[in-house]
């Protein structure tokens, strides 16, 4: 299924590219539901919320593209569903062809009211980001010309990818923190600290704290300096990659959070 | 009107320096994930950065009083008092600040540490993170420590040609393992296995009183159409006999694992509760939270030890700075910028 959903997605980019709306719509909604059929199958066989180990959060971050795809299409008004596609590829391919799918049973630590929605807004606010860094790219590629994303609206073609990035994370930035502080506040309950300068927890502030450097920034300067404010962005992603993938299966950073692989 | 000129002529290099301090602390969470937890905790609370803590809170404060928007804008004040209160709460509950504390007061402060008590035992010593046993106000009983596995386990079989085979330890049930390796069947599960003997003859029992020691009976049908029984050990995985072309295990996931803690002051009990991973026990200022136990025989829980102090106060400022970003970032937005035009 993971695999159907991927060529689904990617049906979804080449028909988006060719500008042949109705079909990358029609791919985009069946990748979504052939997604979301592999993770509720998923929950049922291993009778727990998967988003235990990198395998079922790659698979999450699958279907949560699409919800959020829709609403920066139809709330913030950003379009490049092309590039959304590509991201669902992307977060696809670790899901269906490097991680271990084998079923996990759920360890103490893990069993908690805030296990769900403190994994669920970090992949919400993930993907915002992603979206975000991709319209950074845009901005950087393109020298910050309009980006006709597809199937575009009169008042996106009008957006820059630099105000598109922006709105993207000041609407990933609440979830973020609201991930930190219940990632915080599980630690509490679970090891008796609310911070213990674990490495995925200094790497998570670090996430957290490009992002609070760039709303500063751009408070600062507001447009004037896209292409930093664009490579801000990226830095933003690149510190959430290695926060959800390199502080796991490195082993220069062990620590609380290793059982998560 | 001088008032006035003063707060615009520090907006800009207050902006300047919270950027920068913003900076410093994302390269020094960078820098403090590379150097191990250890290193982090004593890097985050030596004196530079004792002086670097303050010099934000004073510079959040400041940026308060200097931009007036950010009094207008609800969200975005909520945010950085929220962060100023974070901060200051975890200075108090800090190393650096249970020091401060206990030199001003005279006091001996138990910040963090563990207990290790026995079942049915009775305790009061917590051993500090550096080695130091300090007394608590009051004892801690462990009534019972038990522990809870999902069912069922794993018998894991490992052939000699590096072949290998993973049964649900299920009693009563049969699994062929072809030609070369015959019949496995599950014959019993023990908690507390003991052999025992009669004569001659040896058998496995349960004994509560030899302590935990989780074990499978199997009967073994080998190729060659001989029976045998063989007892594989949780605490003893890829166990073989030389005889024997296959090595055996008995794996159990832990689903949880449980201290009944019961809290004594002037010989009475004043509290009591289960305390589980994700859920601790909160009596007296201190957190009592499950850390580990005895793996061997689990005749013993760790317990850890945590000092509340500061914690309220951190809780407080998560709630502003949750709600400031999301009002600052999603609901003025929603609400139609009615805050801004306010």
């Amino acid at each position: 299924m993971i695999y159907a959903a991927m060529l689904a997605y990617l049906a979804t980019f080449i028909t988006a590219l060719l500008r042949k709306i109705k079909p990358a719509q029609y791919f985009f909604l069946a990748g979504f539901l052939i997604a979301s059929t592999a993770l509720f199958y998923r929950w049922v066989h291993v009778w727990h919320i998967p988003m235990q180990n990198l395998f079922e959060v790659f698979l999450c971050l699958g279907v949560v593209i699409y919800p959020v795809s829709i609403f920066s299409y139809r709330v913030l008004r950003i379009g490049a569903i092309a590039a959304d596609m590509l991201i669902g590829v992307i977060v696809l391919f670790p899901a269906g062809f490097i991680f271990s799918a084998e079923p996990l049973q759920l360890p103490p630590a893990l069993q908690t009211w805030l296990f769900g929605p403190h994994v669920f807004v970090y992949m919400l606010s993930y993907v915002l980001m992603a979206k975000a860094a991709v319209q950074a790219f845009i901005q950087l590629l393109w020298h910050g010309l309009p980006y006709h994303g597809l199937p575009a609206r009169e008042e996106m073609a009008t957006l820059s990818p630099e105000e598109a990035a922006y709105r993207m994370i000041c609407a990933g930035f609440p979830l973020l923190t609201l991930g930190l502080i219940l990632g915080s506040f599980w630690g509490q309950q679970a090891w008796g600290d609310w911070w213990s300068w674990d490495p995925k927890e200094l790497w998570s502030l670090a996430s957290w704290l490009i992002y609070v450097g760039f709303l500063h920034f751009r408070y600062m300067f507001a447009g004037k300096f896209p292409r930093i404010n664009s490579l801000w962005a990226i830095a933003g992603l690149a510190a959430i990659i290695i926060t959800l993938l390199w502080v796991n299966l490195s082993r220069l950073f062990p620590g609380l959070h290793n059982y998560a692989m | 009107m001088p008032e006035a000129g003063l707060k615009n002529s520090l907006k800009r290099p207050v902006l300047w320096a919270g950027f920068i301090l913003i900076l410093l602390l994302t390269v020094f969470s960078i820098y403090g994930a590379f150097i191990g937890v250890e290193a982090a905790q004593k890097f985050f609370n030596s004196i530079p950065l004792a002086v670097y803590w303050l010099t934000f809170i004073i510079l959040l404060i400041l940026s308060i009083f200097i931009f007036p928007r950010l009094l207008h804008w609800r969200g975005s004040f909520l945010n950085h008092i929220g962060c100023v209160i974070i901060l200051l709460g975890g200075i108090i509950g800090s190393q650096a600040g249970f020091a401060i504390y206990d030199k001003l007061s005279g006091t001996d402060t138990i910040r963090k540490g563990q207990m290790i008590i026995n079942s049915g035992s009775t305790e009061r010593a917590v051993e500090m993170d550096n080695g130091i046993i300090k007394m608590l106000p009051f004892a801690i009983k462990l009534v019972n420590f038990k522990i809870d596995y999902y069912q069922p386990g794993q018998l894991i079989i490992r052939a000699q040609n590096g072949q290998g085979f993973k049964i649900p330890a299920e009693t009563g049930h049969k699994y062929d393992l072809g030609d070369e390796f015959g019949i496995i069947e599950i014959v019993e599960q023990y908690e507390y296995f003991k052999l025992s003997r009669e004569g001659d003859k040896r058998f496995a029992i349960e004994d509560v009183n030899g302590g935990p020691n989780p074990a499978l009976e199997i009967s073994w049908q080998k190729p060659d159409g001989n029976n045998v029984t063989r007892y594989v050990f949780q605490r003893f995985p890829g166990h073989a006999r030389p005889e024997d072309n296959l090595q055996f295990s008995y794996q159990r996931a832990i689903k949880d694992f449980i201290s009944e803690l019961e809290v004594i002051k002037d010989n009475k009990v004043v509290a009591q509760k289960s305390i589980e991973v994700n859920k601790p026990l909160h009596c007296e200022g201190f957190l009592f939270y499950q850390q580990g136990y005895d793996v061997e025989a689990a005749r013993y829980s760790i317990l850890g030890v945590t000092n509340d102090r500061g914690l309220g106060i951190v809780f407080i400022g998560f709630i502003l700075l949750c709600i400031g970003v999301f009002w600052h970032f999603w609901f003025r937005h929603i609400l139609g910028d009615r805050e801004m035009e306010e």
